[in-house]
């Protein structure tokens, strides 16, 4: 928390970069989604054509695939799809700057580039059946073995677009004794090794996004674990406190484009809006807003030089926030998606009540805030 | 301002409040009042949006706004420091007509606190101690100037309010995008000091479940006075970056883009500023709800500041409005 003037960025360049984007965008126009075709595909041909057009990863240096400019560029980014109605981001934020803090050298120069270019698809695969809230409970276990690699055994759960996906940014157990934080590594496990499973879950809205992954003896090189044997907790909380920022997994744009339809629909249809409807949708415009300059002013204190921490339980809320009540509203404001057929909206409503859920819990985020940023005494054990 | 000099002014501002806070409600009399006026007047923050170019960014403004806010406070920072000077010089730079007579001006407001619709009747002098003169912008941007009236009740206890005399004499006009910038600085300002009030509150109920002990524990230990304090704490921090954002923009970016970011942030802290000081009044217990404690005089300032300039029901009306048409 700063209590000094915060720079935004200068607004010239950003508008050059948003005339550009706008520019690229004007002269590419946005795919469709043919009936059928699972949503992740769809994403990821959108990935790639923004990523044709040098759209991907503009905060990561250029080394690595990226273009070395800031966050703050991301967010105009961001901020534009939204504004054009077109799909957002790619979700790789948050992987891409875990990498970039525990990976070796050669590990960021092989995985990055085609982490930003849409060559390699990621998933996470952290929750477990008896670990979600509590990962530290964690029991899927990676054994070194004299040789010099890892045998690793266990299960995942909720391993979303794993089924789409060529690698896993794995977490396993190396020391069955130690503490969490001290005995857990991460791992890129490609997922066509042998002895992975992967199995499709069916989720409330009838998608398949997350999966069940089965490792059964599935041998790991040395090279793939990610830092240093005991790394994986750090680099776990990196992760989520990353993943947890609207801006990183580019959440935004997909609220702004809902917003202005919502806008829309509202002022063509004037007089005949249920009580308080209107009013509703001022507010999911506020609450989105608010998230815009939120993720803003954290990114200002991120480029001077806070990392992410606790602080993004806070965003996380927020993103939580603005999504529910946006989605209960857009509800009110299309009610035919309930007696219908159902669609998108009704589709994005049921992926929005799960919001309180991925990433780590409301209530995990809540736990959070109160112990490790207001520093609130530690109660009784359950 | 450099840095070192805003951090100074800061630095200043938080000596002078925390000399001068009311500890109760009891400590709020006229005698008192006059002191700490005369206090803050002698900081000279007047002059930080006078000239033009203006001495100090409206975000720095906006964190000296805060910072007021912070302490209850009787003196008048945001009427008579920031907001008239704000508008004289906007004034300056549009369509001055006539000089004001008063020496040391407050803005005023429609009877209802709002923001004058065509028809306002019943002015007041806002925000008024220290005040000699009350600055009345129209709805259609034109400036008159008001002679000061009786005290008017309002329930904010720390804030200084007076009948402004319904003609004025016409000062100037505003041009269209000075009237935006106008409507922004001041959603800003005002947002800023209950943002500031808030974020107070909230941290002394935290102090408090941290120290008061129940069932042989700390109360800040029960998960559920936890979570009610980290609901508290994203509403905070919620409406502070909502409120910092818009104050930047007005620095940096259009009228009209200004304008919508401080619709917003006002909305925002309507909402969120009550919503967190009910969480901490119900983390304070009992005590809170007495006249000693200073709980209801911060209750009281974000309860009325909610209704200044614009209420919730106005804004997320015309927020909800398509981009093409507002
Ligand atoms: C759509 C979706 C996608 C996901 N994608 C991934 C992914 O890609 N990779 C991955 O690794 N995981 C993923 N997850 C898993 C997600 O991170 C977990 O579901 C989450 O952390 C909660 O764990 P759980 O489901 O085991 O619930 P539990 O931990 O069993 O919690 C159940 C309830 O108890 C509450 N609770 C638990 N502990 C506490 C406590 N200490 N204090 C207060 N309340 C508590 C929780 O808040 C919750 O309400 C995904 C989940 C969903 C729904």
């Amino acid at each position: 928390m700063t209590d000094t003037p915060l720079d935004f960025g200068d607004p010239e360049d950003l508008e050059r970069l948003r005339h550009d984007f706008r520019a690229w965008l004007a002269g590419h126009p946005l795919p469709e989604r043919p009936p059928g075709e699972p949503l992740p595909v769809f994403l990821h041909r959108w990935h790639r054509r923004l990523y044709s057009g040098g759209w991907v990863g503009l905060d990561v240096p250029e080394q690595y695939g990226g273009r070395g400019l800031t966050a703050l560029h991301q967010v105009t980014v961001s901020d534009e799809l939204g504004a054009r109605g077109a799909p957002g981001v790619p979700r790789i934020g948050y992987l891409a700057h875990a990498l970039l803090r525990f990976g070796s050298e050669e590990q960021r120069r092989r995985l990055l580039p085609r982490m930003l270019s849409g060559d390699d698809v990621w998933c996470q695969g952290f929750s477990e059946p008896g670990a979600g809230s509590d990962l530290a409970g964690m029991s899927t276990y990676a054994e070194r073995r004299p040789e010099g690699h890892y045998i690793v055994n266990g299960q995942k759960l909720w391993t979303s677009y794993a089924q789409y996906s060529g690698l896993c940014l794995l977490l396993a157990r190396t020391d069955r004794a130690a503490p969490a934080h001290a005995s857990i590594s991460a791992f890129v496990l490609p997922l066509d090794r042998p002895g992975v499973t992967v199995r499709p879950l069916r989720a409330a809205n009838g998608d398949d996004e997350f999966c069940e992954l089965f490792l059964d003896d599935v041998r790991l090189e040395e090279s793939e674990r990610i830092g240093a044997e005991g790394d994986g907790w750090p680099l776990a909380m990196t992760t989520v406190a990353y993943e947890r920022n609207a801006l990183d997994t580019g959440h935004l744009s997909k609220y702004g484009l809902l917003i202005e339809r919502l806008r829309r629909a509202a002022h063509e249809r004037r007089g005949t809006l249920p009580d308080g409807l209107l009013s509703d949708i001022g507010r999911c415009a506020v609450d989105y807003q608010v998230l815009v300059a939120h993720a803003r002013r954290r990114t200002a204190e991120r480029l001077a030089g806070q990392s992410a921490g606790p602080e993004s339980s806070v965003d996380k809320l927020l993103m939580t926030r603005a999504e529910q009540r946006l989605y209960e509203t857009a509800l009110r404001v299309f009610p035919e998606e309930l007696y219908g057929e159902g669609g998108e909206v009704l589709g994005d409503y049921f992926y929005s009540r799960a919001a309180s859920v991925y990433g780590g819990t409301s209530q995990i985020q809540r736990n959070i805030i109160a112990k490790r940023l207001l520093g609130l005494p530690v109660g009784p054990r359950a | 301002m450099e840095r070192d000099e805003f951090t100074l002014v800061r630095d200043m501002l938080r000596a002078f409040a925390t000399r001068f806070r009311s500890g109760s409600a009891d400590d709020v009399k006229a005698q008192t009042r006059t002191d700490a006026q005369r206090a803050l007047d002698e900081l000279g923050l007047s002059g930080l949006r006078r000239t033009s170019p203006p001495a100090a960014t409206v975000q720095e403004c906006a964190l000296l706004a805060e910072e007021h806010g912070r302490q209850p406070l009787t003196t008048s920072l945001l009427g008579t420091a920031l907001l008239a000077p704000e508008l004289l010089r906007l004034l300056d730079l549009g369509e001055r007509a006539e000089p004001v007579h008063g020496d040391r001006p407050t803005v005023a407001l429609a009877g209802d606190l709002r923001f004058p619709d065509r028809d306002a009747v019943g002015l007041v002098a806002w925000d008024c101690d220290g005040a000699d003169t009350a600055l009345f912008v129209h709805a259609e941007g034109r400036v008159t100037e008001h002679e000061l009236g009786a005290p008017a009740p309002t329930a904010d206890l720390l804030r200084g309010v007076r009948r402004a005399s319904a003609e004025g004499r016409p000062v100037g006009r505003l041009t269209p995008g000075a009237h935006q910038c106008w409507q922004a600085y001041a959603l800003v300002v005002v947002a800023s000091e209950l943002v500031g009030a808030a974020r107070s509150f909230v941290g002394q109920s935290v102090d408090y479940a941290r120290e008061r002990h129940q069932y042989g524990q700390p109360i800040g230990s029960f998960q559920a006075v936890q979570h009610q304090l980290a609901d508290a704490t994203v509403l905070v921090e919620a409406c502070t970056s909502a409120t910092r954002y818009a104050a930047w923009c007005l620095d940096s970016e259009t009228p009209g883009r200004a304008l919508t970011a401080a619709r917003v942030a006002k909305a925002e802290v309507n909402s969120a500023a009550v919503e967190a000081v009910y969480a901490g009044m119900q983390v304070f217990g009992g005590i809170a709800q007495t006249w000693e404690h200073v709980a209801h005089l911060y209750l009281r300032r974000v309860l009325v500041g909610a209704a200044v300039l614009a209420t919730t029901a106005d804004l997320l009306t015309v927020l909800a409005a398509p981009e093409a048409t507002r």
